[in-house]
């Protein structure tokens, strides 16, 4: 059997990367569509992952991390190869081996659940390679408003996509930027909240920045209000919000440095509320800039 | 005397702040905050130490005598062993 690979390059949150595999599988990514990337010759790759599909490979277990029917299993080849193995109600979807910088990736698949092991695997390695590049993932739905970008943040299931909504339903001038995963990098001393391939549920994805706002922790509560956190608490809400591989120490001081960063400059809100226009309303009014 | 790998002072918004980072999330639970003294000492304290050669450096550093030093570092200890730091 003759397969054409395919070599395609992509930018997110003004980090390039190439992925590698099979012209079908590729084809098959279509929210990465708004992110490819044509001028590889003008910038660096800061890291590649090609994918095939094959067994997984012998290795030793490190950690592990389970969400509903979801498993990561962390682990190691050799001393130098860090290992990443998906499950899905225990059957391996995925495995991605990479050196120890995280600039190489081998991503196997098993053939079950591809698309979902590849979203995964890329956005690890994604997130592991520009730790130290001042780039995070958060875990937030963000919104552009007048063109300053706000996040919300929570744990899942707190309602940060239906406030999203509501802002975008009853204020003039918003638009979502990401709806689960947006990138937040800081250039020049300040922090932009880019699009990124990775937006949950909701297919939001768009090759744009917005200069930070705001950054608001939710909470559900019988009644809408709103204050400023201290700068620990928003130092830490703001740390459970940005998956990380913190017992890694060259990982760990990068996530710290974006932290502190994001917390003496921004700072965090915290807002106690419902699912109505009012807590829009009421957020807006203490957290946009004019 | 040994501290733990996975406790690591980060300096947040001016304070000294021990933070647990073993694993995927830490947690914003009991947080020890340490004066400037105690920060220098946890930074002479990445390597293996003994009470005597805390006290030694704090010495070397800080214009205090070697019996204060040895108080200082013993009072120190304790509280870091309470908060499980040490292994």
């Amino acid at each position: 059997m003759i397969v054409t690979m395919a070599n395609c390059y992509f930018l997110v949150a003004d980090n390039a990367f190439l992925v590698q595999g099979e012209d079908s599988i590729i084809e098959a990514l279509s929210n990465y569509n708004p992110f490819i990337f044509k001028g590889n010759g003008s910038r660096d790759i800061v890291f590649f992952m090609t994918i095939e599909i094959g067994k997984k490979r012998q290795y030793k277990q490190v950690s592990r991390r389970e969400d509903g029917g979801f498993e990561l299993i962390c682990g190691q080849i050799s001393a130098l190869n860090p290992v990443y193995e998906y499950r899905w109600q225990g059957q391996t979807i995925g495995q991605l081996i990479c050196s120890q910088n995280h600039q190489e990736g081998k991503l196997i698949l098993s053939g079950y659940m591809m698309k979902f092991a590849i979203d995964n695997a890329l956005m690890l390695q994604y997130a592991l390679r520009t730790v130290n590049l001042q780039t995070v993932v958060f875990h937030a739905s963000a919104i552009s408003y007048d063109n300053y970008a706000y996040m919300f943040l929570g744990a899942s299931g707190t309602g940060k996509s239906t406030h999203s909504r509501l802002w975008l339903q009853s204020i003039e001038n918003t638009e979502l930027i990401n709806d689960d995963h947006p990138v937040v990098r800081i250039i020049d001393g300040g922090a932009y909240v880019y699009g990124s391939p990775w937006s949950g549920k909701t297919p939001c994805y768009k090759q744009i920045r917005m200069p930070l706002g705001s950054i608001v922790r939710l909470h559900q509560a019988p009644q809408n209000k709103i204050w400023r956190c201290s700068n620990l608490e928003a130092y830490f809400l703001l740390a459970q919000s940005i998956t990380g591989k913190r017992m890694d120490r060259k990982h760990a001081d990068g996530l710290h440095e974006t932290e502190s960063f994001l917390t003496e400059k921004y700072g965090l809100w915290f807002l106690d509320c419902l699912p109505n226009e009012d807590a829009a309303i009421l957020c807006r009014d203490n957290i946009a800039l004019k | 005397m040994k501290l733990k790998k996975e406790y690591v002072l980060r300096r947040i918004c001016g304070e000294n702040i021990i933070v647990a980072e073993g694993k995927e999330t830490i947690n914003f639970g009991e947080l020890i905050h340490l004066n400037d003294t105690a920060a220098w000492l946890w930074e002479q304290a990445q390597e293996e130490f003994t009470p005597e050669s805390l006290a030694k450096s704090l010495c070397e550093e800080y214009e205090v005598d070697a019996a204060t030093a040895m108080h200082d570092v013993s009072a120190i200890l304790e509280k870091w062993q309470q908060a499980g730091f040490l292994e």
